[in-house]
Order: C-alpha cells, then sequence, then structure tokens
C-alpha cells in the first residue's frame, strides 16, 4: 500500500515538474529587468517554503513524540528534517548563484541570506546530534529536546537579523510587489510539484528509518536469545 | 551579458538539481547499507535454526 | 502566616502553596548552586582553563589585526563577545560532565529536588563563573588595548548580565543534554553558537556602543529588549524541558 503511495506521488511530482519545467523555459518570456536569469526563482522560492514547512512538522512531530513516546513520531521528524535541509541547501546555493548575476556577489550578509544560513547550520546540528547518541530512546528524547530549541529559534533569528540589516528583496510573490499572473500560477504548480517530490523523499527516508529500528531491535533479540 | 546570465540560470538549475540527487544517492546507500544489515540477520538466524 | 493562608479560600491556599514552593526551589537552586561554586573554588579546573584562554584569544587578536583606536572602535563588542562565548564554553563544557563520576548525576536527578531547581542552580553558578572570566577579560581587554570601557560601566554591566543568562542558560541546558554523548565537548560548542546567534549579536551591537563610552542611543537600545525577550524565552523553555532531558 505504502509503495503504491510512493510511486504514485513520485508520478505525479515528476509528470508536473515535466509541465512546469516546460513553461518555465519555453513558454513564459524573459523578465524585463533581469533577463533569463529570474527563472531560478521558480526553485528558489518554493523550495525554501518547503523548507520551511519541513520545519514546522519535524517540530510537531517532536513535541507529539516527547507526549507520547510513540517513535514513528522521531522517525518522522528526522525523515522531514533531513530532506528540508536538502531543500534548504538548493535554496542557499540557487540563490547564491543568482546573487552573482543580480548583485554580483556571491553571498552577502544580508538578512534573509544569513537566517538562512544559520537555520541550515541549527538543522545540521539536530543531524549530527543525533548522529552521536547510540541508544535509540535517548537519542529520540534528545533530539526532540533539541528540535523544540531550534525551531524556537528560528523565528528569533529571523526578527533579529531582519533589525540587522537588509539587501535582499522583499517577497514579490506575497508581498504586494507586481508580478505577472502566469508567471506566479506556475510559480505555485512548482511550488506543488517541489512539495510532492519532498513528500516522496521523506515516505521513502521514513520506511527506511522504521527498518533500520525493526533490525536494531531484532538483532538485539537474536543477541539476548543465544 | 545575455550568454553569462544564460550560464549562470544553467548553473542555477543544474545546482538544484544536483543537491536533489545528491540526496537521492544518500538514500541509496542507506537502503544499501539496511539490506545488507538483513542479510547479515538472516544468516544468524539461519545458523541459530541449524544449530 | 500560615494560620492566614489556612482561613482564605481554595485558590488562595494554592496560590500561597505555590509561592511557598517557589520560594523552596529558589532555595534549592541556591543550593546547588553553592554547591557547584563550592566545588570550582577548591579545584578551579574549569575557570583557570576559561580565564586562560580568554587572555590567549586576546593576545591573538593583536596580531589579526592592526589595534589602533579607529579599527578597535567598530570591533570591539565583537571581539569581546567571541571572547566570551568561546570562554564559556570552556565553563559550560565542564557543568554536567564533572558530575558524571561516582555516578553524581543520577545522585543528583534521584535527590528530592526538582530538575528545575537543579537546572537552575547549575545555571546560576555557570552564569557567576562566567561572568567572573568576563570582567577579568575585559579588565585585561581595556589594558592590552587603550579602551576605555569603564566611562559606561553600568549599562555595560546590565549587557553583560542579560548577555550572560542567555549564554549560560543555552550553554547549560545542552550541556545536559550533551552529557553522556562521546564527543562531548565537540557537540556543545557546534549546537550551542548557532542557537545564541541572536542573544549574541545583539549583545555585540550594545558593546561596541559602550565600551566606547558612548551612551545606549536608542536605535540600538531596541537589542536590549531582543535580549531580555531572548532570555525570557529560552529560560522558560529550558524549565519545561529540563525534566524530559534528565529524567526521560
Amino acid at each position: 500500500m505504502r509503495e503504491k503511495v510512493i510511486y504514485a506521488l513520485g508520478v505525479a511530482a515528476a509528470l508536473l515538474l515535466a509541465r512546469n519545467l516546460y513553461s518555465i523555459f519555453m513558454v513564459l518570456p524573459d523578465e524585463a529587468s533581469q533577463g533569463m536569469i529570474y527563472r531560478i526563482i521558480f526553485f528558489h522560492v518554493p523550495a525554501a517554503i518547503t523548507a520551511m514547512l519541513g520545519a514546522f512538522v519535524a517540530a510537531f512531530a517532536s513535541i507529539m513524540f516527547l507526549v507520547t513516546k510513540n517513535f514513528r513520531y522521531d522517525s518522522v521528524a528526522v525523515s522531514v528534517t533531513e530532506v528540508g535541509l536538502a531543500f534548504l541547501a538548493a535554496n542557499l546555493v540557487t540563490g547564491s548563484i543568482w546573487g552573482r548575476i543580480i548583485w554580483g556577489i556571491w553571498w552577502t550578509w544580508d538578512a534573509r541570506l544569513t537566517s538562512a544560513l544559520v537555520c541550515w547550520l541549527l538543522y545540521a546540528g539536530y543531524l549530527m546530534l543525533r548522529h552521536a547518541i547510540e541508544e535509540p530512546t535517548a537519542r529520540a528524547r534528545i533530539a526532540a529536546v533539541f528540535n523544540i530549541f531550534a525551531f524556537a529559534d528560528v523565528p528569533i533569528v529571523i526578527f533579529s537579523i531582519k533589525w540587522w540589516r537588509t539587501q535582499h528583496p522583499q517577497p514579490v510573490f506575497w508581498g504586494g510587489g507586481s508580478i505577472d499572473p502566469a508567471m506566479k500560477s506556475t510559480a505555485v504548480l512548482n511550488l506543488v510539484a517541489l512539495m510532492l517530490l519532498a513528500a516522496v523523499l521523506v515516505l521513502i527516508r521514513l520506511r527506511q528509518e522504521e527498518v533500520q529500528r525493526e533490525i536494531d531491535s531484532l538483532r538485539r533479540y537474536a543477541h539476548a536469545v543465544v | 551579458m545575455d550568454t553569462r546570465n544564460f550560464t549562470f540560470m544553467f548553473y542555477g538549475f543544474l545546482a538544484a538539481w544536483l543537491i536533489l540527487v545528491v540526496y537521492v544517492l544518500m538514500l541509496v546507500a542507506r537502503e544499501r547499507k539496511i539490506s545488507d544489515q538483513i542479510k547479515s540477520l538472516r544468516s544468524m538466524m539461519d545458523f541459530k535454526d541449524h544449530k | 502566616m500560615g494560620a492566614l493562608a489556612t482561613s482564605r479560600d481554595a485558590p488562595a491556599t494554592g496560590r500561597a502553596a505555590a509561592a511557598g514552593g517557589f520560594v523552596a526551589g529558589m532555595r534549592q537552586s541556591l543550593f546547588v548552586a553553592a554547591k557547584d561554586l563550592r566545588a570550582e573554588i577548591r579545584t578551579k579546573e574549569a575557570i583557570n582553563a576559561s580565564l586562560a584562554f580568554a587572555v590567549v584569544i586576546l593576545l591573538l587578536f593583536s596580531f589579526a589585526f592592526d589595534p589602533s583606536e579607529d579599527q578597535l572602535r567598530v570591533l570591539s563588542g565583537g571581539l569581546l563577545w567571541i571572547v566570551f562565548a568561546f570562554a564559556g564554553t570552556l565553563v559550560l563544557n565542564r557543568s554536567f560532565a564533572r558530575e558524571l563520576p561516582n555516578d553524581c548525576l543520577d545522585a543528583l536527578v534521584a535527590a528530592p529536588v526538582p530538575c528545575s531547581a537543579l537546572f537552575l542552580g547549575k545555571a546560576l553558578a555557570n552564569f557567576v563563573l562566567v561572568l567572573a572570566v568576563e570582567l577579568v577579560s575585559l579588565l585585561v581587554f581595556g589594558i592590552f588595548y587603550n579602551v576605555r570601557w569603564y566611562l559606561q560601566f553600568w549599562p555595560l554591566l546590565l549587557v553583560l548580565v542579560l548577555g550572560t543568562w542567555g549564554l549560560t542558560v543555552i550553554g547549560t541546558i545542552f550541556s545536559a543534554l550533551t552529557v553522556n554523548i562521546r564527543l562531548r565537548e565537540l557537540m556543545l560548542p557546534l549546537l550551542v553558537y548557532p542557537m545564541l546567534i541572536p542573544a549574541l549579536m545583539a549583545a555585540m551591537q550594545l558593546s561596541t556602543q559602550l565600551v566606547n563610552g558612548q551612551p545606549l542611543s536608542a536605535d540600538v537600545a531596541v537589542w536590549l529588549k531582543m535580549l531580555v525577550g531572548f532570555d525570557v524565552i529560552y529560560t522558560a523553555l529550558s524549565l519545561v524541558l529540563v525534566d524530559t532531558v534528565l529524567v526521560g
């Protein structure tokens, strides 16, 4: 059943991505002031939103783990965080390449860039912390606590760095900026496509995590029986 | 400027997909590790059954 | 007082009991803090390492840039807080790890002291130690780099207290988180620094002005609010979650 869901979501994501790529490269015109390069936005922004959604889901799963002690929530938290980190990395790298053309520099210590980087480091710390703990129960508990701390830090980081400095343009899609409706609908569709892709990756990772847990407990059982 | 614009757009998309491909490869590596573990577990069980 | 409390209606007694619990909790925290400080004063293992480390970094900075007046004016707050954060983790690393030999940590958790009081006590002890290291490094910084930080001493002390509390709260709870894992000394800074960035940034902005003898201006004062907010949020969150961390 789960296999079928994964395949179905994967096919849907692939079809939608193919359609979006066609309209991004073949249908939509160049942007007036930026030329071709603006097309990066169709991956840049949806990747960031997907990663942010991942942070919300991971925090929710961590709280639920601490409440219920159900290890499934722990698996959800780690899977979602890993996939979210991959998407945030894609967001950072595409942003950097875009900035090289528009701003003339690879990196600037602007509010959004800096907060994205700090969030990336925070959640990378989460994965490293998990890696350092052997015992499954302690790992799940401590990782869940850390995740809650990290999630609480995200808004503080974003607001404090915003006070600090801002160079990044304000959001063009929802910030009241003017944007062509065709571009907006493509961006929304690509957001859906990337979220489907993220869901597929999360489901695969989730299954791996559960199989790994099963193997570990079987192995402990086997050692105990001998 | 225009060709540079085009190459950088290409780099951007390439990098985004490359990161996802690397992540998928990491998933594949983990999958392989898990199936190895299952294999060794199974042989351990067989060994015990024969004993 | 006891008769007064019992003669009131139920919510009032509840409140009185809560107040009593609060006082008892504070007393227990102070007890734990006193124990930690006494142990530290006897061995001086963390504070000596931390102080020596702070002085060495302060010395190294003089090679990193030309310590002339105007360069230093821009950098001073940032430099100071980098020193404080680095030297602070040396103290914080030891906070829970020192209880590991002889299973003292298990005894402490099993003792009739709530984990929140235990955490608060440890945080207080760390706070005092880190603040002491900071004041000494400030003195050394002033002498080495000819900075007249004492012109705005009281506001600077306020910033130091707020920033250090943020540092110690995060550091103490993460010290408890990482106490049982391998690579503890390595993991703590990796986890603590990214999380501390908002607090450190605020403290750096404020200190840069104060260290140079300028009073706090209105546009910088907003960082003071941010620092207070950070402290309140993480103190509350740590007190809620510390039971989960230590007991499970």
